[in-house]
């Protein structure tokens, strides 16, 4: 074991880390006493083969197949391998196939935020918590008004923790119901969720009709009450522990490092070539960016895709060597990308004992630029906001440092809500982002909504859903750029002979939960964790700081190992 | 909590209790080769809902104490403590497996290591072999066969955990399989049940609520064992094809096909599976009655049944038999189809308008006047249809016209504004 017990260190395994999407644990050297972490490994502890089964496939078997990966963002896989395959295959969908599915990533995303804010990483601030472990902070709490009460109802900040009580509290049931409202709106048009049936390569195989879109518009109108009653409600807690303790503001504290793809296309500017990438992907509701301590790096697709790179010292895989870096003989022809970059990597598992020093978990070490790199909702959050470069501002509006959300009226009045880029960035920023997000997706849900009604009304080849394609015979190497609801998703495909000679996958947590890489630097979420402070007054032994940051990270581990 | 805490499972047998559960059931849930997608469909059910039988609040069925990774409270040892009583017999109470994804083949891997793992070494029953180093994770295989024996009921959720799904397709390299496989044919739980089986990648939740909750009726003595077909699978769930309830397949019986992704006819020819996949999701819906693969518009790729996804690949490819099927259907669904829709001309027409001569709408340029062809089919089905019962057709050619009929033109007041909003969307009749 690399963790030798120093004075005060003791080992604490998290195996496993619960409540987080998958298989993940972690490792770590904790002095207790001394309320530090000294030292702490991510360890995925599942391997499928997604990526080898996908190998010798026939084309079209790739999007039922590589969406399978993950069944907790449980969509986004499916849009993100048919992008893949229109850039290899030459096919432009109509524009109501690129909002339809627009629609649905949104949808899910409403879907997913709820899910993520009050069933995972809420219980971490609800009552029997924050009574076990920080006492004084329960007590403070009780004493302390809400200042959104207007907004949620909630009028002490202890009654928010109450309400996120697992199970039993009205935020978790809450939570519960409205991320099954925001299914019924998706399996409107993917008809069912996880693994919508209905992303095909040009499109979809769905009929759009106006009851299915007042359907969805009815649910999604829903979410503008409640994403201002999620914001209010996390802006309160937030602000309750930084108050309480400035100290908090160390949890789970981050570079600032971001990287994300973009998501949501532009219905009359998405071709699907590599060539306009950069134009097309520009044109996203939330903008491409890879950001470095804070600063924006680039807001171009194809950099960020170019600057992507896997490692595998750490983890239980042979490394590939060159692979098909130069083109040797793939048919694709000869690419000047990295030879660890995913479209020319192998992948190769390699079981054994988890150790360290040597190999110790099934994710890769997605790097970029070779820095470690976060990605989430909150990333598009980041880069949006910096870039301001968004196209559509009819409820968005970034501003360089913060994004404004102008909300549309329901039983709430209407308003609008700014997120401002924080200045430290840690577990409870992250947390509050992810509000954020919420009604952001609800926003462009309900703009694609509108276009969708318009294109729908107005008819033509623009309402189609689907364009006509032919699986090309000879070789392609192709990339699906796009965002999970949880960050940055690239799916990188090979093909010769009407067969996939290569199938990447690269999701959001293989950035995010990657082990150390090859130069030794720890992921995102490890360096997160060896800087915590445990703040603890009672319990300590629980490490809840150390659980507050992994879940704050919003890991997704069947989407990081395949 | 409410509830008395005394596990009660197997006393009162023949719901001498008047379908009152009055006990507590453990559920651990373990994934292997998963993607979480059951988990997911799980919380999306709603009859039960998950949170309802966490809570105790359905009379019916036992309050379930729930270790599932994504939904609990402790991690790391606490959390795999209850797995280690469970296996070792000293949990005190009564409980069900549920497995979610397949299980790899990581008992052969001759190299320490595991493909799907949970917990570590130091967790694990010293009553048991297959200790592993105290700080080296668990394979997840080695926690389904410590816990099967003694589980009231063993339960997979999902294509994978069933049968084996995509981690178990060609090409794979963890060997993966269906529960069933690992567990072998001569399994049965402690309460002497084989393997249940909710197959669906993803399933729909509410088949696995719904099927956990009749199972625990079983096991709490209230209702009789389940009605499981073959292959484990609830047979009142399971038991027709998709097609038989599928929306589209009153276009397959006329003969009319989709064409591309997004027609709205029936998808065999653009490679639905649906004949031949058992699957209820068209009528149940994916989630609180809304959506199923066809209903919106995708093509069944057979996610429910073993041989997934191989045996149906390549996806949105025409099945071979649906070569000869449709073709049969085309011709003989061709000729149905003629006869309704000459049926349906006088259909969507009032018997006042065929004694007025008149269709008052304003949205088509209906004729007044019915053809003599249409008139003659229509004396002689009505003929038929009327035939040892009562003429209606002939009540209504005796009803006389209303007087207030087209009332603004008798009183004289001014009613047609010359706006024209239609323009090209008047459409003839015929069209109709």
């Amino acid at each position: 074991m690399s963790a030798v017990p120093t004075t005060g260190a003791r080992r604490v395994d998290f195996n496993p880390v619960t409540r987080v999407a998958g298989a993940l644990s972690f490792q770590t050297a904790v002095d207790i006493e001394g309320g530090q972490v000294l030292d702490a490994h991510a360890l995925a502890t599942l391997f499928r083969g997604y990526e080898v089964i996908l190998e010798g496939r026939d084309p079209r078997d790739a999007i039922f197949v590589s969406s399978r990966a993950c069944g907790v963002c449980g969509g986004v896989h499916s849009t993100a391998s048919a992008l893949a395959l229109e850039m290899a295959f030459g096919v432009q969908p109509p524009p109501m196939g690129i909002v339809g599915r627009n629609l649905m990533v949104a949808v899910e995303d409403l879907y997913d935020r709820p899910t993520h804010l009050f069933t995972r990483v809420g219980p971490d601030y609800s009552e029997p918590v924050v009574r076990e472990t920080n006492p004084e902070l329960w007590e403070r709490a009780l004493q302390t008004p809400a200042p959104g009460r207007a907004t949620h109802g909630f009028a002490l900040i202890a009654d928010i923790m109450t309400a996120m009580t697992r199970f039993s509290g009205k935020l978790y049931t809450e939570a519960l119901g409205m991320s099954r409202r925001a299914r019924e709106a998706y399996v409107l048009l993917g008809g069912k969720y996880p693994h919508p049936q209905t992303i095909v390569p040009g499109g979809l195989s769905a009929h759009i009709n106006a009851s299915d879109l007042q359907l969805m518009f009815f649910r999604v109108a829903e979410f503008f009450d409640y994403s201002q009653k999620v914001v209010a409600v996390w802006d309160d807690i937030v602000d309750f522990f930084f108050e309480a303790d400035p100290r908090f503001r160390e949890v789970g504290r981050g570079r600032a490092n971001f990287i994300d793809l973009g998501l949501w296309d532009d219905p009359f500017a998405y071709d699907g070539t590599f060539e306009a990438a950069s134009s097309w992907a520009e044109r996203r509701w939330s903008t491409p960016g890879a950001i470095v301590d804070g600063r924006v790096r680039t807001s171009d697709a194809r950099r960020i895709n170019t600057g992507v790179e896997e490692f595998v010292g750490h983890s239980f895989y042979e490394d590939w060597g060159s692979g098909r870096a130069g083109g040797s003989g793939n048919g694709a022809g000869p690419n000047r990308l990295s030879a660890r970059h995913p479209s020319n990597k192998e992948t190769i598992p390699q079981p054994g004992e988890a150790d360290p020093s040597r190999k110790y978990s099934w994710s890769t070490a997605a790097r970029w630029d070779r820095e470690p790199m976060e990605t989430g909702a909150y990333a598009r959050l980041w880069a949006t906001a910096i870039a301001d470069k968004v196209p559509h501002r009819s409820f968005i509006e970034p501003t360089g440092h913060s994004l404004r959300l102008a909300i549309p009226q329901g039983a709430l009045p209407a308003t609008e809500i700014e997120w401002r880029i924080p200045e430290r960035w840690g577990a409870l920023e992250r947390n509050r982002a992810q509000a954020y997000a919420l009604a952001f997706s609800a926003l462009v849900a309900y703009e694609n909504q509108v276009i969708a009604l318009d294109l729908l009304r107005r008819g033509g080849p623009d309402a189609g859903v689907s364009t006509h394609y032919k699986v090309p015979k000879d070789g392609r190497q192709a990339t699906g750029l796009w965002g999970g609801n949880r960050g940055y998703l690239s799916h990188h495909v090979t093909l010769d002979g009407q067969v996939i000679q290569s199938y990447q996958i690269v999701g959001p947590s293989t950035f995010n939960m990657s082990p150390r890489d090859d130069s030794g630097k720890p992921g995102p979420c490890e360096a997160a964790v060896i800087g915590t402070p445990l703040l603890s007054t009672a319990n300590r032994e629980r490490c809840i700081d150390v659980l507050r940051t992994i879940r704050s990270f919003d890991p997704c581990m069947t989407c990081a190992t395949h | 909590m409410a509830r008395e805490a005394a596990p009660r499972l197997g006393s009162g047998i023949g719901g001498a209790r008047g379908g009152q559960s009055t006990g507590v059931v453990h559920v651990f849930w373990l994934a292997g080769m998963s993607c979480d997608g059951c988990s997911v469909s799980t919380l999306g059910a709603i009859t039960p809902s998950v949170e309802d039988m966490v809570l105790g609040r359905i009379p019916a069925l036992p309050q379930v104490v729930l270790h599932h990774p994504m939904l609990a409270d402790d991690s790391g040892q606490d959390f795999v403590e209850p797995y280690r009583q469970a296996a070792e017999g000293t949990l005190g109470a009564p409980y069900v497996m549920v497995v979610e994804g397949s299980i790899p083949d990581d008992q052969s891997l001759e190299r320490a290591g595991q493909f799907a793992g949970l917990g570590v070494g130091s967790d694990w029953p010293r009553s048991l072999p297959s200790a592993r180093a105290s700080e080296q994770p668990l394979r997840t295989s080695d926690w389904i066969w410590a816990l099967a024996p003694g589980a009231a009921a063993s339960v997979a959720i999902g294509t994978c955990a069933t049968w084996g799904g995509i981690p178990a397709a060609a090409g794979n390299i963890t060997g993966s399989m269906g529960l069933m496989d690992y567990l072998g044919v001569d399994y049965r739980s402690a309460r002497g049940v084989p393997v249940v089986n909710v197959p669906g990648c993803a399933p729909v939740g509410d088949n696995f609520t719904e099927a956990l909750a009749e199972l625990l009726q079983y096991l709490e003595g209230i209702a009789p064992l389940p009605d499981f077909d073959e292959l484990g699978r609830p047979a009142w769930q399971f038991e027709q094809t998709v097609h038989r309830h599928c929306p589209k397949a009153g276009y397959y019986e006329e003969g009319v096909f989709a064409e591309e992704p997004g027609d709205t006819e029936c998808l065999v020819e653009i490679g639905c599976w649906g004949p031949v996949v058992q699957c209820n999701i068209v009528e149940r819906g994916a989630v609180n009655h809304m959506g199923g693969c066809m209903v919106a518009g995708g093509a069944c790729i057979g996610c429910t049944m073993p041989g997934f996804p191989d045996k149906y690949s390549p996806f949105y490819k025409a099945p071979p038999g649906s070569a000869i099927s449709g073709g049969i259907s085309k011709v003989y669904g061709g000729g149905i189809r003629r006869l309704r829709r000459m049926s349906m001309k006088s259909g969507n027409r009032e018997p006042m308008w065929d004694n007025a001569e008149n269709v008052p709408t304003g949205w088509g340029r209906a004729k007044g006047k019915r053809d003599p062809v249409d008139k003659v089919n229509a004396y002689f089905y009505k003929k038929l249809q009327y035939r040892g019962s009562v003429n209606h057709a002939a009540r209504n050619k005796k009803q006389p016209l209303p007087q207030s009929r087209d009332i603004l033109t008798q009183k004289g007041v001014d009613h047609t504004r010359h706006v024209d909003v239609l323009g090209e969307r008047i459409r003839s009749r015929e069209e109709i």
